[in-house]
């Protein structure tokens, strides 16, 4: 369980903007690699609001620091300075085990391959999270296959990822991050790996999904998936902008 | 995670990566089964001295000469009844031994043979199966009477032994009438069988086959088996008293307690020596199980990362890890310890001595679960310990 008495003193309103709430409030984001003697700024005092609802992408060339940037987001990361509000929490001063709970229950990842396990079902992959919750394995099984089904995948649940297209995949990996109802949706290069057919089908799925109410934030480097978002931002050399 | 779950999970990636767990169980299957063997082996060896032994009296001292050949100064049955004087001691007679060649008609043997007081019969547990044994009178009136031994006589006489009683056979040349055959009594414990050897009487073994070269030991039976060590004072007292050149130096004092008891500690070593060799090969078992976690680390350490970008804990990926080392060294220590009930029959037909013992059992189990774990999950302890970027990165 999430603990809430802890998590009270970490906690800080968030900014309301018309009524809706702050998912993400980061500022000032700074993420050094130390390569030997030499320093790397791959982010550089990045600030970045995500409202609840918005549908965004971060557009950018290969290196600009968008995996980079998503990881912090995703908790998967620290920066070496700056400050995360994440749905009020701040992430940066969260134990190891606290942070397995906010990507557990706030966050759902999609990454460019997949990631899903190889020796799973489509359906024990999307039950995992909901496992990792404690969740009862009825309860869960119900719940992945609702959402694979949705996602019309109702006839491959028995199926290993070897055994699935690349589109297929894709959609077990969006099953798997919805199937908790996080806060938000982070998907790295969700497309970067499937051919246009899929890629269309993908973004369909992430706008319906944003028009259910999800938040999604989407990073790429491919302009066509930039033009169907809400709200764009740009990356380059490890600086946000507004606009190009 | 509730525990149902990660047990299911734990299966299904057992069952999903036969190769992975195939290899692992190998290793432990080799390692279990020796360590089994081993102790089956040394069981075994420590088994088989004390059958040998048990045929041994323990109140028993065998007085001999330290040195083999000619002696000087050699024992003499006027020892045998010196040492009689003690208190401690209950029984004393000489013993002659010696090898020549045994005829009867056209048969010929070469044995060996002993001249032996009667009370040596009663304290071997040899009886006449046929005839008589030699007694007092024999030994008295010097009659040149011999006993065969069971194995002796068959060879003696083509399987028809019992026609030998009341026969002459002549031993080194010299002629004795035959006046019995004895039971079959095996291995003696000291190697040799008297089923193989041809008996007469001290006084006349002394006279007609070695004379001068007469070198007897003396066998000497404690009043009990708390008195042993007291004559064997005693003998040493009335060595160094009659014997004058060098005393009771010159004569090697056994007792066979303590033959036993090193002869226990030989077999002893012996395990202790066949389980280090055991327990390195658990080592490089153990070794080559944990090459196979690495590897497969190496492919899972992605996964780790995906689990721990999904919210899995750190406690929960090492439970994870943990229990799969234990199910499958386990399951790896129950084929390794059915193995080692296979072998054993195996090796005891190859006439090695083995018996399969609980303390096999558990030894092995235990050895398997420790190298098991051990080395199958120090792997992913280690993958466990990465961030979760660090852990989705992996190449
Ligand atoms: N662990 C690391 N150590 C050093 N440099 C890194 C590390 N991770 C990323 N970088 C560097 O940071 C820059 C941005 O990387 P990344 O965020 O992956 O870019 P993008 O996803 O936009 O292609 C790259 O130049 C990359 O080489
Ligand atoms: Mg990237």
């Amino acid at each position: 369980m999430v603990h809430r008495e802890v998590w009270a003193a970490h906690r800080r309103e968030c900014n309301m903007v018309e009524q809706k709430k702050c998912v993400i409030d980061a500022a000032n984001l700074v993420k050094i690699y130390q390569n030997g003697s030499e320093e790397l700024k791959v982010l550089d005092d990045v600030s970045i609001q995500v409202y609840d609802g918005d549908f965004m992408a971060v557009l950018g060339p290969s290196g600009s620091g968008k995996s980079t940037l998503m990881n912090i987001l995703g908790c998967l990361d620290i920066p070496t300075a700056g400050e995360y509000y994440l749905d009020g929490l701040n992430v940066l001063t969260a134990t190891e085990n606290e942070l397995a709970e906010i990507r557990n229950r706030k966050i759902g990842f999609i990454f460019q391959k997949f990631n899903l396990l190889p020796r799973l079902t489509a359906l024990q992959n999307v039950m995992l999270p909901l496992l990792y919750r404690g969740m009862d394995e009825g309860e869960a099984g119900e719940l992945a296959r609702g959402k694979l089904t949705l996602l019309g995948l109702g006839e491959r649940l028995g199926h290993r990822p070897n055994e699935l297209s690349g589109g297929q995949q894709q959609r077990v990996a969006i099953a798997r991050a919805i199937v908790g109802n996080p806060e938000l949706l982070l998907a790295d290069e969700p497309t970067g790996n499937l051919d246009s057919k899929s890629s269309e089908d993908a973004m369909r799925i992430f706008r319906e999904l944003n028009e259910q109410g999800n938040t999604i934030v989407i990073i790429t480097h491919d302009v066509e998936v930039a033009d169907q978002v809400k709200k764009l931002v740009y990356i380059r050399d490890g600086k946000l902008y507004e606009n190009n | 995670m509730k525990l149902k779950q990660l047990l299911k999970l734990i299966f299904t990636n057992i069952t999903q990566n036969k190769v992975r767990t195939f290899l692992t169980t190998l290793g432990v299957i080799v390692g279990t089964a020796t360590i089994f063997l081993v102790v089956a082996i040394g069981q075994g060896g420590e088994a088989q001295v004390n059958e040998q032994y048990s045929k041994l009296n323990v109140g028993t001292i065998i007085v001999m000469p330290a040195q083999r050949g000619r002696v000087a100064d050699p024992l003499t049955k006027k020892d045998a009844e010196l040492f009689l004087a003690s208190a401690n001691i209950a029984q004393a007679f000489p013993l002659l031994r010696g090898n020549g060649t045994i005829n009867y008609n056209n048969y010929s043997a070469s044995a060996s043979f002993m001249a032996v007081e009667p009370e040596f019969q009663t304290s071997n547990n040899l009886t006449a199966e046929l005839g008589r044994n030699i007694d007092e009178e024999d030994e008295n009136k010097k009659n040149r009477v011999a006993m065969v031994g069971a194995e002796l006589a068959n060879t003696l006489t083509d399987g028809n032994s019992s026609e030998i009683v009341g026969q002459n056979i002549s031993i080194s040349g010299r002629r004795f009438e035959v006046i019995g055959i004895y039971n079959r009594v095996g291995d003696s414990g000291s190697g040799q069988s008297y089923d193989d050897a041809a008996f007469v009487p001290y006084s006349v073994g002394e006279k007609y086959l070695l004379g001068t070269r007469a070198n007897p030991t003396i066998n000497v039976q404690a009043t009990s088996l708390d008195t042993v060590q007291a004559a064997i004072a005693d003998i040493q007292s009335s060595l160094d008293e009659n014997h004058r050149a060098g005393g009771a130096d010159q004569f090697r004092i056994m007792d066979a307690g303590s033959r036993l008891a090193a002869a226990q500690e030989s077999a002893r070593s012996m395990s202790m020596l066949l389980l280090a060799v055991a327990v390195v090969v658990l080592i490089v078992s153990g070794i080559g199980i944990m090459n196979v976690m690495f590897v497969t680390v190496k492919e899972r350490t992605k996964e780790i990362g995906t689990l721990k970008a999904i919210g899995a804990k750190k406690q929960e990926i090492l439970n994870q890890f943990l229990i799969e080392a234990v199910i499958i060294s386990l399951v790896g220590g129950v084929i390794g310890v059915i193995v080692g009930f296979i072998t054993v029959p195996i090796l005891r037909y190859f006439e090695l001595a083995a018996i399969a013992s609980v303390s096999g059992v558990l030894l092995g189990l235990i050895f398997s679960v420790v190298t098991g774990v051990f080395f199958g999950f120090y792997p992913a302890w280690k993958a466990a310990d990465l961030s979760p970027l660090e852990a989705l990165r992996y190449e």
